[in-house]
């Protein structure tokens, strides 16, 4: 310090410093200069800060899940199970998650258009030319329109076939993937084969101990996997016992890698070994054999289906033995030449050890909440379409909840037939294959921006209808494809006309019967306030158990009819196709979904070819190596994946990608293995694709996959450290 | 250097540092004094207009009873009121023959751009004020906010500092001294 200046000085000129610029800079609040922007347009209800909740109804896939969206200031930001909903009790699965990229997606068709067949590009059109397409339509000869729909749009459908049927079209016809994958039309017909009803099977596995499952996904996309992942975990951890669950398919499957023990069966052989461990059961139990199982040749069956004699017989004990034992019959293998005898032979094996009517047995779902559940089409339907439009006989076709250029498998020759189509209507919410070449697209508002409502179908003992609102103003020029056809019917005029006003009007008509519903899970005096609490709850469904027990049809007294065919088509190799558990049909335009590594691979954003490592050894294959997979019917370029879950004798891929026009995250990535499908269809009117032959050929190309964990090293075993 | 040091002592020269940071000193304040003003508000909103056409205030600021601000209307609302006016609506008036506030609204509405209002009333960042506990006591919205019947744009009608909040808390809950410890508690709005 020098003199003039002493530190004491210093420190006071110092702290008069700190207090100057402090009074200066620090004068009013940091926020003076601040403006306050208000929403230009904001939803109402919405308060700063706040978020506001909306129950509905997931509709990306039929299963009807409820489900809880919040929003804040008028964004959908998150989906959640409805914790009330009796389906799913709260829980969603990766697609009800990501439903919220359906919503916000950037290939979404923003507004009404016309194109010329062929075009790319659609002209802008408004909604008085849209509603007059739509007005032509249904006032040219009847005979002539098609309605296709999908699964997962109830209130379109029943207003679909309402107006067809008011105007003397024929009734619309709904299909999907789903269907195709599940072979549902096998099961249904099995059901009523068995048990004489037309009603959905209930599989009891939460209070099982012992479920053998024939190639079902459970857990992954066959019926609801929402809700048969929670019978799993009961099943598991529920009681005293821990449930043994056994799997009998040809390549381990995300269900089958949860299972006790994994028993990979030729594809094919499902039904047989059903029959097989029937017949043991029954032997081991009654002394004798009834009808349906008598004539299995035990030996014949494990030489087939490549389960030793043994091993059967241990199976046919541990199932005897069970206290609630349960078969779950085949999906995949459902779509067998033999298909349908399949299923019968692992329904008859649940009737054999009587677990009908009981807990960890087979119920029968109760009749929806509001009449008129139809059955979706079969496969031979979809075929005498195709006939039908190739014929010249079909000159409008409305189309949607559904891509059929991409769910039907390219032999069925829907595309070819298009030409013969006078006036292909879209209402479809995104730009996919069918949209993309359709000559009108009317573009319905997207899942959650809409009214509806969905009956739940499968893995309920309850009637449940659940409800479906809009959790966000509607964000593009769109019109409910409800309201479009209304309004069109009203300007046709004549038949044309239905009594409602507009969409909310329809669903009120059609919910109004439940108002006095007896032992509802609320009730209402008056419309109003039973459409309040319909929305609130987000749909309506019984309090108590109204299923009922599964009768014997007598089909244990009737020797099965099982085909001894078990492929189709030539080649060295069976092809196992599988609905990809996170992608299913619709998935793939979803980021979050393709970011998602398949639970059984880790693979991403691709398509794969599963091979054994001993087939790919003496094939000479290896990862990531593109193959040329052939069929009669077509032939597809994968990537290969050595897979050691799988036969030797058995290469998969699963269904999910390879779509043309389906925007940006989904278009020309991977392949579609339902090219390679031909066009035989089993007793039950389903495709047979599951016991499809292939064959491989090397392109000398390679294409890396992109895997969450590295390549399993072939010089060591599973469970090897 | 000699001659530094006489210039120093230079009366002349000390009266002339003087006026430079008296100057300097003024040019300080002014400029601070310019901080303390709030820009002009982008529409003059004439809210007599409003409150005489019996429009409550919670019709366009419907925050105020359910959260902290009581918020701002969207353009969308006043379009839906100023939509249906048929006396600028018509079509036989141009909109350049408006008033000029609502062309400005006009501009605003039809090309969607967000209004950027300028608060009247502020606190520091370290207090917290919420509408909605003064709303659900029943203050009324003039007991702070003026006689909005008799003002266009808003106006700071209070020297909003501790001291007011203070003592309007004191007052209020003067008879209730379970009440009081709450309401003079630091924490009520400093947390």
């Amino acid at each position: 310090m020098s003199e003039k200046l002493s530190r004491r000085d210093f420190i006071k000129l110092a702290g008069t410093g700190i207090a100057v610029t402090s009074a200066i800079t620090g004068c009013g609040p940091a926020s003076r200069y601040t403006t306050r922007e208000p929403y230009t347009k904001m939803p109402e209800y919405n308060y700063n800060g706040k978020s506001t909740y909306y129950a509905t109804t997931c509709r990306e896939c039929p299963a009807g899940c409820g489900i809880v969206v919040r929003t804040m200031q008028g964004r959908a930001i998150k989906v959640e199970g409805n914790p009330i909903h009796p389906v799913n009790l709260g829980k969603t699965c990766a697609r009800g998650q990501a439903s919220l990229h359906g919503l916000y997606n950037p290939d979404r068709i923003q507004e009404p258009g016309t194109r010329t067949r062929g075009d790319s590009a659609l002209t802008a059109i408004d909604w008085e030319a849209a509603i007059q397409i739509v007005s032509d339509a249904l006032t040219s000869d009847p005979n002539s329109l098609v309605f296709l729909s999908g699964l997962a749009n109830d209130h379109v459908y029943d207003l679909a076939v309402e107006l067809c049927a008011s105007i003397g079209a024929p009734k619309p016809i709904r299909f999907s993937a789903f269907e195709l994958f599940e072979s549902q039309a096998t099961l249904r017909q099995a059901t009523k084969t068995v048990f004489g009803s037309t009603n959905p099977l209930y599989f009891d596995l939460a209070n099982s101990d012992v479920t053998y499952s024939f190639g079902a996904g459970f857990l992954e996309t066959w019926q609801n996997p929402v809700a048969n992942t929670r019978g799993f975990s009961k099943f598991r951890r529920g009681s005293d016992k821990r449930g043994y669950l056994v799997v009998f398919e040809p390549r381990m499957s995300q269900t089958a890698m949860k299972a006790d023990e994994w028993i990979p069966v030729a594809p094919g052989t499902e039904g047989l070994v059903a029959s097989a461990i029937g017949k043991l059961v029954a032997e081991a139990k009654l002394g004798s054999a009834p009808v349906a199982f008598k004539s299995v040749n035990i030996e014949e069956a494990s030489t087939l289906s490549g389960v030793s004699v043994e091993t059967l017989e241990r199976l046919a004990t541990i199932f005897a033995n069970a206290q609630a034992p349960l078969a779950i019959p085949p999906a995949t293998a459902s779509g067998a030449p033999n298909g349908l005898g399949s299923v019968i032979s692992t329904l008859n094996l649940n009737v054999l050890v009587n677990n009908l009517g009981k807990p960890g047995g087979l119920y029968l779902s109760p009749d929806a909440a509001i009449p008129a559940m139809d059955s979706s089409a079969t496969y031979k339907d979809l075929q005498d379409l195709v006939g039908k439009i190739n014929a010249g006989k079909v000159k409008t076709l409305f189309v949607h909840g559904l891509n059929p250029v991409f769910e039907f498998p390219a032999s069925l020759g829907f595309e070819a037939s298009l030409a013969n189509v006078e006036t292909i209507v879209s209402f479809s919410t995104y730009a996919d294959e069918t949209s993309s070449i359709a000559d009108v697209v009317l573009p319905d508002h997207s899942a959650l921006e809409s009214f509806g409502y969905q009956r739940v179908k499968t893995n309920t003992l309850v009637p449940i209808l659940s409800g479906a609102q809009p959790v966000v103003a509607p964000f593009y020029n769109t019109m409910s494809t409800v309201d479009l056809l209304l309004v069109a019917g009203a300007k046709a005029g004549g038949k044309a006309i239905l009594p409602y006003k507009d969409e909310v009007e329809f669903i009120q008509a059609k919910i109004e019967p439940l108002m006095e519903a007896a032992d509802g899970y609320f009730n209402g005096a008056d419309l109003p306030t039973y459409w309040a609490s319909f929305q609130q709850f987000g749909g309506w469904w019984q309090n108590s158990n109204s299923s009922t027990a599964p009768v014997s049809a007598g089909s244990l007294d009737v020797a099965p009819q099982i085909s001894t065919e078990l492929s189709i088509g030539e080649g060295e190799l069976f092809l196992h196709t599988y609905l990809s558990p996170i992608l299913a049909e619709a998935g793939a335009n979803k980021p979050w979904l393709q970011e998602v590594p398949d639970p059984a691979t880790t693979v991403m954003w691709n398509t794969w070819l599963e091979i054994n490592p001993k087939t790919a050894e003496e094939m000479n294959l290896a990862n990531d190596e593109v193959v040329k997979v052939i069929t009669e019917a077509g032939e597809i370029e994968v990537s290969v994946l050595v897979y050691k879950a799988i036969r030797p004798d058995v290469v998969a891929i699963p269904f999910g990608q390879g779509h043309k026009n389906y925007g940006r995250y989904a278009s020309n990535r991977g392949a579609n293995p339902a090219d390679l499908f031909g066009s035989t269809v089993n007793e039950a009117g389903d495709l047979v694709y599951s016991s499809q032959k292939v064959k491989i050929e090397k392109t000398g190309k390679k294409y890396p996959l992109s895997r969450m964990e590295g390549y399993t090293k072939l010089e060591r075993d599973l469970g090897e450290h | 250097m000699q001659k530094v040091l006489d210039l120093i002592k230079n009366p002349s020269f000390k009266i002339a540092i003087l006026v430079f940071v008296l100057v300097a000193f003024s040019a300080g304040l002014v400029g601070i004094y310019f901080t303390q003003i709030p820009p002009e508000q982008p529409i003059l909103f004439p809210h007599n207009r409003h409150v005489n056409l019996q429009i409550q205030c919670l019709y366009c600021h419907s925050g105020a009873w359910k959260q902290a601000s009581a918020g701002l209307p969207t353009e969308q609302k006043c379009w839906a009121c100023h939509g249906q006016l048929k006396k600028y609506f018509d079509p036989v008036v141009p909109v350049s023959e408006w008033p000029i506030e609502l062309q400005k609204l006009n501009d605003y509405a039809v090309n969607n751009k967000p209004i950027k209002w300028v608060p009247v009333y502020q606190v520091p960042d370290f207090v917290h004020f919420n509408h909605r506990p003064h709303v659900a006591k029943g203050v009324a919205c003039e007991t702070c906010h003026g006689d909005m019947s008799k003002k266009t744009v808003a106006t700071l009608e209070q020297t909003v500092n501790m001291g007011w909040c203070i003592d309007c808390h004191t007052k209020k809950s003067a008879n209730d001294p379970v009440l009081q410890a709450k309401l003079l508690d630091c924490g009520t709005c400093h947390y």
